[in-house]
């Protein structure tokens, strides 16, 4: 039968696929555009783009918010980066907790928690990742969203057959080329994700970072999980870090920075400028490619059988029990990998790395305080993000 | 200059998808082979993909 | 869990059965298989996770877009032909120096860029033409055509796995060279002398007589600048990366079939480019429906965890087992995820041999002679079927695997000595 030179079953199709098409872009658009409230401390002094390092990114989707803590007192700075790869949401999450509660009695603190903003704007491709995960707190539950690894295409299109990271020449499989933590130290006129890490470089020159934070989450297979990787300048302090850490929080583990491994943080910020920089993994169950269902859940609790059995066969690189737990050196039981574990872990590892720069180096002394990891293990992460809706007005920002 | 190139490259993808997805859309209503309904379908997916890609939908 | 796992495993592979059975069509019973995943694992109707799930392998549909309309209008200026003539007059009675030509030809375009489907499409068809004359029947040209096709991926400078699985694993891509080029040049030999034995070239003449006319103004210029054209821009996307923009293959080739119509003697107008490239994009419809459609059965199978049970159960194997297995599991993971699979098993071998002090880069490299071989593997069989619609060869898909089946245990058991004896391989590593 036809509808004019139309068969029906082609125009039933087309309506089929296209109410297929629609309800699939809602919910594309709906997490591309979504940003979060997020509230500052009393220690904020301004906001700044990343484009005021690099004005060629201005515009564009690789453009961030860096939020700016300066106590005023002549110290060190302290550049803190989380959601380089979004799909590692506790970075972010834990750079919000020190955003709303950093005090900041000497030196200054830069803190991107999102930086690429482009990644955050769309799934893991052939992951099935859910768009948003929620916590609790004190004022409702606050939705945050999860997004790729890489360089949304929509942004950044195409790939090459082979990314060649500049300037070491190291070839590297051809998605990284959107990959912001393999494309450093940044190419001033190259891709839009090469000119990201380019732009966290002149920040970082420009306004003498002393200690360069990279926050990630990593899979429980990969060796450097619940690890800091440290450039070999910085060896002393993460080294302590972890020390201290290991003997009264959580196990931490140190590894020095490979020297012919290219475009990554740890490796080329410390080549590339006078900074110190400490790459620091919590572990994800959601990453590990033997998880089982992708589910917010597993997002948020961290407790998957598959995992359990890869580490009963020693096949992980950390501490994990789904069933009876681990137990930390503070005394806490920890079930799986919840994201409040993982936050509670990135905060205090910031911290330890912050305080022992200025042991080590006391002109670069930076002085603060933030809530560590037996504060988010006895309160929950949520309990340290203020409601924006009560917040003034001057504190809030959309992220 | 490198920048420019760059997002000249980048808009020719678009223009590059648009013209294929002519060519498919010509195809679901007119092809050779591969005639049946079943195939309706495939190309009214296929089609979409590229329509989502275009309209920088996805 | 791994019982839920379980159960919408074998909902899916019921589904995939019946719905190829009943609906003739791979593409489409991976989406319906898809979609009874996501209902019995209890996800609903997931728009986005379907729709998603389309554009994980949406840049290999463009490449094969692409490379197939530069290679269909190349081939419409006559170039092809006039290769074929030249290499039938100059090398006709020397067989074994054509097959290891066309061999080495073979290599050049997938070892650059990494991808075997871009050897098929660039030269497959040319390569087949010149087999049959040689005297190879299809079943044999089906298969020297395809066991070159994977050689050329996992041949250096790109070898998509072995990069894949470094970035993963936090290793340079470094070293690879000689442990790729060695196995290869062995498994190459193999497969030349076992598809090229008895072969008996037909009559010069008779050929020559059965190939069109030379055009009138062809010349070599004509012939090679595309193709030079090609190769030149693939060398200058590795060795100048940094003073160009990023291309990307798509474009390359796009650029390529421009040269082409630029060089062709015959100067045609543009509805006849339009008419070979509206027969180009049906011809090649299938696979592009088959790259899309297998993007949202490995969506749905990750987010059911039957990706996580496949991956678990192959990584827990006892070690002997993996040796054992490893022939088995990764080509049928390639077969379904693609590159994935490297990601997905490629890298928990790599760090579970490097935690029992095995050389980990001789490692990767067997390993990345053993996924290749899936992809004539379902449900995607990408490479595989790329290959029968270029060689257009007739026969069943099964006739094709007995075809590629010798040869292809041969590339597989050589990638099982490097496995098991990597230790005593690892002087191959050079930096």
């Amino acid at each position: 039968m036809k509808i004019g030179k139309i068969e029906i079953s082609k125009i039933i199709i087309i309506v089929l696929v296209a109410i297929l098409g629609i309800m699939a872009s809602y919910e594309f658009l709906e997490l591309r555009f979504y940003r979060e409230d997020v509230v500052v401390s009393d220690s904020f002094t301004e906001e700044k783009m990343l484009s005021d390092w690099l004005p060629s990114i201005k515009n564009t989707a690789v453009d961030a918010p860096v939020y700016i803590f300066d106590s005023g007192v002549p110290g060190g700075s302290v550049l803190i980066c989380g959601g380089i790869h979004p799909y590692e949401p506790a970075t972010t999450l834990a750079a919000y907790v020190i955003m709303n509660n950093i005090n900041v009695e000497k030196g200054k603190v830069f803190i991107i928690p999102r930086t690429n903003m482009s990644a955050a704007t769309l799934g893991m491709l052939g992951n099935a990742y859910p768009k948003f995960f929620t916590i609790e707190t004190e004022w409702g539950e606050k939705k945050i969203r999860i997004g790729d690894r890489a360089t949304n295409p929509l942004h950044q299109w195409p790939d090459p057959f082979v990314y060649v990271n500049y300037p070491s020449g190291q070839n590297l499989a051809y998605t990284d080329i959107r990959n912001m933590n393999r494309t450093f130290p940044g190419k001033e006129d190259g891709s839009l994700t090469e000119r990201g890490s380019y732009a966290l470089m002149e920040l970082t020159r420009k306004e003498n970072i002393d200690l360069y934070i990279d926050l990630h989450e990593a899979s429980l297979m990969y060796p450097v999980v619940s690890t800091y990787v440290a450039h070999q300048d910085a060896q002393d302090i993460a080294m302590m870090a972890s020390m201290v850490l290991s003997a009264s929080e959580f196990p931490m583990k140190c590894e020095v920075s490979p020297s012919n491994l290219h475009g990554l943080t740890h490796r080329e910020v410390g080549d590339y400028s006078d900074a110190y920089a400490v790459l620091m993994e919590t572990p994800e169950p959601f990453i590990d490619r033997v998880a089982g269902r992708m589910t917010e859940e597993l997002m948020t609790d961290g407790i998957d059988e598959f995992i359990q059995t890869a580490a009963e066969n020693d096949l992980i690189y950390c501490n994990y029990d789904i069933n009876e737990g681990i137990t930390m050196p503070s005394g806490y039981v920890v079930k799986g990998a919840p994201m409040d574990y993982r936050v509670g872990r990135h905060l205090s590892a910031t911290r330890e790395v912050i305080t022992w720069m200025g042991q080590f180096d006391p002109a670069k002394e930076v002085i603060v305080t933030f809530p560590g990891f037996i504060d988010v293990m006895d309160n929950g992460s949520g309990f340290y993000l203020s409601d924006p809706e009560e917040a003034d007005e001057s504190k809030v920002f959309k992220n | 200059m490198l920048i420019a190139l760059n997002d000249i490259v980048h808009i020719l993808y678009f223009v590059m998808v648009g013209f294929f997805a002519i060519f498919l859309i010509k195809q679901f209503f007119k092809r050779e082979k591969k005639r049946g309904m079943v195939y309706d379908i495939v190309y009214a997916y296929v089609i979409m993909v590229f329509l989502l890609r275009l309209f920088y939908i996805k | 869990m791994y019982l839920q796992a379980t159960i919408v495993l074998i909902a899916m592979i019921a589904t995939f059965a019946i719905s190829s059975w009943k609906l003739k069509s791979t593409e489409l019973s991976m989406v319906v298989t898809a979609i009874v995943g996501a209902l019995v694992g209890g996800f609903g109707f997931p728009a986005r996770l379907l729709v998603e799930g389309m554009f994980t392998f949406f840049d290999v549909g463009m490449t094969f877009i692409t490379a197939a309309i530069f290679i269909n209008i190349y081939s419409a200026t006559g170039a092809m032909d006039a290769i074929v003539r030249a290499i039938v007059q100059n090398f006709h009675s020397k067989k074994w120096i054509v097959f290891i030509l066309l061999g080495g030809i073979m290599l050049i375009p997938g070892a650059l860029t990494g991808a075997g489907s871009v050897s098929i499409f660039v030269v497959g068809g040319m390569v087949s033409t010149v087999l049959g004359y040689m005297g190879l029947g299809k079943k044999k040209v089906v298969g020297f055509v395809f066991m070159f096709a994977v050689l050329s991926a996992v041949c250096p400078p790109i070898n998509l796995w072995a990069m894949l699985m470094c970035a993963q694993a936090n290793m340079p891509y470094v070293g690879f060279d000689i442990p790729l080029l060695a196995p290869l040049l062995v498994i190459g030999t193999f497969t030349i002398i076992f598809f090229g034995w008895g072969a008996k070239p037909k009559d010069k003449q008779e050929i020559l007589d059965q190939l069109p006319e030379p055009i009138e103004g062809m010349n070599w210029i004509r012939i090679s600048l595309p193709l030079i054209s090609l190769v030149v821009l693939f060398l200058m996307q590795k060795y100048l990366a940094f003073y160009l923009p990023v291309l990307g293959l798509p474009l390359t080739f796009i650029i390529c079939a421009l040269i082409s119509i630029l060089c062709s003697p015959k100067r045609k107008g543009i509805k006849s480019w339009f008419s070979t490239i509206n027969v180009t994009m049906e011809q090649v419809f299938p696979l592009l429906a088959t790259v899309i459609s297998v993007g949202t059965l490995v969506n749905i199978m990750t987010a059911t965890g039957v990706r996580g049970l496949i991956a678990i159960t192959f990584v827990t194997l006892p070690v002997v087992l993996i040796y054992v297995a490893a022939l088995f599991f990764l080509p049928f993971a390639q077969g379904s995820l693609s590159y994935g699979s490297a990601v997905i098993l490629g890298t928990p071998i790599i760090f579970l041999f490097n935690s029992i002090g095995v050389n980990v880069t001789i490692v990767a490299a067997a390993l990345s002679f053993m996924f290749p071989l899936g992809d004539a593997l379902p449900p995607s069989r990408i490479v595989g079927r790329v290959t029968i619609s270029t060689v257009e060869y007739e026969g069943s898909y099964m006739s094709f695997l007995k075809a590629i089946m010798i040869p292809a245990a041969f590339m597989g058991g050589v990638a099982l000595l490097m496995l098991i004896f990597a230790n005593k391989f690892s002087f191959l590593v050079v930096y």
